[in-house]
């Protein structure tokens, strides 16, 4: 029980770490001078410092919708693939409920953009609600298919389950599966083919647009859910398809995992250098891609049963 | 003449709960009304038919409040028949429903060996000495699918369910639908047992096309009714999906699968009777108060009507299968009925095709939030976008009262999920099921387990504890933090911001109406006023874009187009002409005489060959033989 509350409070610690680890490996490799890998944490402290400013066009939407924005995610944080064997998981918690919780926080976002009167906002959730449609089906199809070689559907059982056992005899149907995961990662985190966090412009801004009008403490919450939401998705990655190294005492298998969430950054990072960002049309062929690959692990599992 | 068994008496407790929170609203909502005896009098008349269909125990009766039900909302949409469209609508309705009867009709004439007074078990064993029951199976369909509103024969519904006064659409939308799932319940148990594997699938294809239509032309629509009602379509869509599954399994061996996805099917029919009165009250209000169903006239409705927009905000969640609503409880069965399909044994090619369900549940999965966030955002969020909606006040007491107790009745659903889930299961056992309840809750019913070899398991009630707990937990920190709060006009580039500058309703779905573009085929209609011949530089413009549903198109205006085609040629032949007049209607009487035949007994294709040949002599000799 211990080490479960530990693997949680150490997920959200280094939460803004790993968002701003991609930042600096990419400014590093476009020949920038990189930001420091703390950058995440000053710019917690500093918004937490500043007075909120509500637009005046706004309803009560604004107040709680932030809130309800990190909760669900938060919850999330608690139903994680355990980190070290023996380790208290959540068991009474499926894939659904996983994707369930991401689509309230994502429904929330998309209100917070609408309520704020402003184009920007609108814009940015009428996109997210796009690329959310499509990411569903992919995300549904990969967990179908995950729980088939893992043999449970629930996420935490089947991070034991796999790492106990691993499907060796089903190895291809567990990479197309990891390919189309990795897609969605890229996409549900807003990463650049599918959206670019560090720009303003509103031809490209997804997720930027439907934040434009907050400040202070909601924008820190805002900042806090997005990079939780990568922490999950890069940790359910890293149980679900790396499942190694959880034999091992406790702080080296933490180190493991850790560095296992470090290697998923550095390969976002990687990938957002050498890609461009997709024309929002051009995003349903990439998500089609994960489709297809969900499709093609599912058919090759039952057909060849490899 | 009436019976009372579980599946009648569910059924029954799902119209009177329908029922009394729409009372409530109606009553408020009834000084608005011109013709107040009128309505009331059909309105009664539609609730006690609905009651009338459900425990009736023969085909007779069965058939006689069918129609009483059917006449009495044709009635009810035309309780305000001030719009050309709103006749229109009531016409179509008319006749697509009367469509449907005609096969309820042949199928109760056909089991029944022409004595519409026997019970349904009796009706049992003339269907299994049917010989084609294949036939029987598809005029089931037929005329209960076309009250339900599936994919092809849906198109009636968003036209009708907008038109009629917003109580009754609740009701229509609501329950009337689950009264033709009621039908497929009662008679493909009763009556038509055994099933092949192909009915299951055949259910389960209509199903996943039904779903993914309704929502894609919920997605592209401004008019909040009609959006509400493609959304029916889509929900009937998932519970025959549902449906399908549990007949596939059936027919498979897999007993407690099928009773799953049975009760996934009923509880879906509860959840959407709930939350889509709940969604049109809502509606109603709004339209009640701004004068318009126009999503693009509404915005910022939140503000001066709360009670309103909390239950509509509570009712979409539930509707898009948000956790830990009642909706996502329904779906996440029905994902998990879908997912237990990888234990079918030997049936590779069902196994392959069943994810392409998978995959069009997920889609409409993600489609319904993106059009319940358009739906709720434009017309409750942002600035108001019309003089009507910033006039808008809360609605009276009593509709405000019916709303409320519809969102109690939503969260009981939510809350007891257990307890609702206990009755269905008894539902199934009295139809013959094994009974699954003690498996879906092993351990206490806080958590609900899939019944696959690889399930899942959800926690509803620990699920909402935990959202409940951990958002005040957040506010209360952010209270106690003590931020400074100032007021400021949203940021729009230096500019004003203003009604104006908002997004549109059209714009919200414009992604989507550009990636299914092929689906929608929109007609846009573009004007601007350019300035000094510059294209860039314009003072007024305006766009407007127009969809029409893609089956009403390329089924509906053919077959309207070929009818009459064929009745202008048999005018030419026959008209108020003293022998080729009953001449047409003798052939026309020969030509049912053999249909008959042909349906009722084997087909033997040497008497089909002799009947035509005589068909054509006595068409020869008595109409185009006779010369002037």
């Amino acid at each position: 029980m211990i080490l479960y509350f530990v693997t949680i409070i150490l997920l959200v610690l280094i939460a803004p770490l790993l968002l701003s680890y991609i930042k600096a490996t990419k400014m590093m490799l476009l020949f920038k001078r990189p930001i420091s890998i703390f950058q995440g944490y000053r710019d917690f402290s500093k918004l937490m410092h500043k007075e909120t400013i509500i637009s005046e066009e706004t309803s009560a939407i604004t107040t709680y919708a932030p809130f309800l924005v990190l909760s669900p995610l938060l919850i999330v944080m608690f139903f994680l693939p355990p980190v070290v064997h023996g380790s208290y998981y959540v068991s009474f918690v499926d894939a659904f409920t996983i994707t369930g919780l991401i689509s309230l926080s994502t429904f929330f976002l998309m209100l917070l953009g609408l309520d704020s009167a402003s184009a920007f906002g609108g814009m940015g959730s009428s996109r997210e609600a796009f690329i959310s449609a499509l990411v569903e089906p992919a995300m549904v199809l990969t967990i179908f298919s995950v729980s088939l070689m893992a043999g449970n559907l629930g996420v935490g059982q089947a991070g034991v389950n796999l790492a106990q056992h691993f499907p060796q005899e089903h190895m291809a149907s567990f990479l197309f599966a990891g390919i189309s995961f990795f897609i969605l990662l890229m996409a549900e985190n807003g990463r650049i083919p599918v959206d670019n966090p560090e720009t303003h412009l509103e031809l490209t801004m997804v997720h930027e647009a439907m934040i434009l009008d907050l400040t202070g403490v909601y924008l820190a919450i805002i900042e806090t859910a997005s990079s939780i939401k990568f922490v999950i998705f890069a940790s359910l990655f890293a149980s679900l398809f790396m499942p190694f190294g959880l034999e091992f005492t406790a702080p080296i298998a933490f180190l493991i995992f850790i560095v296992k969430l470090f290697f998923i950054a550095t390969l976002v990072a990687l990938l957002e250098v050498n890609t461009a960002k997709l024309r929002l049309f051009k995003i349903p062929n990439l998500l089609g891609l994960a489709i297809v690959f969900a499709f093609l692990s599912l058919i090759t599992f039952y057909v060849l049963g490899a | 003449m009436f019976q009372f068994d579980t599946l009648s008496l569910v059924f029954v407790a799902l119209i009177i709960l329908g029922a009394i929170p729409n009372l409530f609203y109606s009553s408020g909502y009834l000084p608005h009304i011109e013709r107040k005896t009128h309505y009331l009098l059909h309105y009664f008349t539609f609730i006690f038919s609905m009651l009338g269909v459900v425990v009736s125990a023969n085909a007779l009766v069965f058939l006689f409040f069918w129609e009483i039900m059917s006449l009495s909302s044709w009635q009810l949409i035309l309780t305000e028949p001030k719009d050309k469209s709103t006749i229109n609508a009531a016409r179509f309705y008319f006749l697509m429903t009367h469509f449907g009867f005609l096969f309820l009709l042949l199928f109760f004439l056909i089991v029944t060996n022409g004595d519409l007074e026997i019970s349904f078990a009796q009706m049992k064993t003339v269907a299994a000495a049917f010989t084609y029951p294949t036939m029987l199976f598809f005029f089931l369909i037929l005329g209960f699918l076309s009250k339900a509103g599936a994919v092809p024969v849906h198109v009636w519904l968003p036209y009708a369910h907008p038109a009629a006064p917003s109580p009754v659409s609740a009701l229509m939308s609501g329950v009337m639908l689950k009264v033709a799932i009621y039908g497929m319940f009662r008679f493909l148990f009763d009556v038509l047992y055994p099933w092949p594997l192909q009915w299951g699938t055949f259910i389960l294809i209509i199903g996943s096309v039904t779903a993914l239509t309704g929502i894609l032309y919920a997605l592209a629509e401004r008019d909040i009714k009609a959006l509400l009602a493609n959304s029916s379509i889509e929900n009937i869509g998932i519970i025959l999906i549902a449906f399908g599954m549990g007949m596939i399994f059936d027919t498979l061996g897999l007993e407690i699968l099928s009773t799953f996805s049975f009760i996934a099917a009923i509880f879906h029919v509860f959840n959407h009777m709930g939350f889509k009165s709940l969604l049109f009250m809502g509606a109603g209000s709004i339209l009640h108060q701004t004068h318009t169903k126009d999503l693009e006239k509404f915005g910022g409705l939140i503000k001066s009507m709360p009670v309103t927009a909390f239950t509509f905000l509570f009712a979409a969640m539930s509707i898009t299968a948000l956790p830990p609503t009642n909706g996502f409880l329904s779906e996440w069965m029905i994902f998990q009925s879908i997912l237990s399909s990888s234990t079918i044994a030997n049936a590779m090619t069902l196994k392959l095709a069943l994810p392409f369900a998978l995959f069009a549940l997920a889609m409409t999965g993600g489609l319904a939030i993106a059009t319940f966030v358009k739906a709720y955002g434009i017309t409750f969020l942002g600035l108001h976008r019309s003089t009507n909606a910033k006039h808008a006040k809360e609605v009276n007491f009593l509709m405000q009262s019916g709303m409320i107790l519809m969102a109690l009745f939503v969260a009981s659903l939510m809350l007891f999920a257990p307890q609702y889930l206990y009755f269905f299961d008894a539902l199934m056992v009295s139809l013959g099921k094994t009974s699954v309840y003690a498996q879906i809750f092993p351990n206490g019913s806080l958590q609900m387990h899939s019944l696959g070899v690889n399930g899942g398991v959800v926690s509803p009630l620990i699920l909402f504890a935990a959202l409940v707990g951990v958002t005040s937990l957040l506010l209360f920190a952010y209270k106690a933090f003590n931020v400074k709060t100032r007021v400021h006009r949203s940021w729009a580039c230096g500019y004003k911001t203003s009604a104006k500058t908002q997004y549109t309703a059209t714009g919200f779905s414009g992604v989507m109406r550009r990636f299914f573009n092929w689906l929608y085929k929109p007609e846009e209609h573009i004007s601007k006023q350019n300035l000094a011949g510059h294209e860039t530089k314009f003072s007024d413009a305006s766009y407007e874009v127009r969809i029409k549903p893609l089956f009403e198109v390329f089924i509906y205006d053919n077959i309207k187009k070929w009818v009459n085609i064929t009745s202008y040629w048999v005018y030419r032949l026959a008209h108020f002409e003293q022998t080729r007049y009953p001449a047409m209607i003798f052939n026309l009487m020969l030509f049912i005489l053999y249909s008959y035949r042909i349906f009722t007994h084997e087909i033997d294709w040497q008497s089909i060959l002799i009947e035509m040949a005589l068909m054509l002599m006595s068409l020869k000799i008595l109409v185009i033989g006779e010369k002037k």
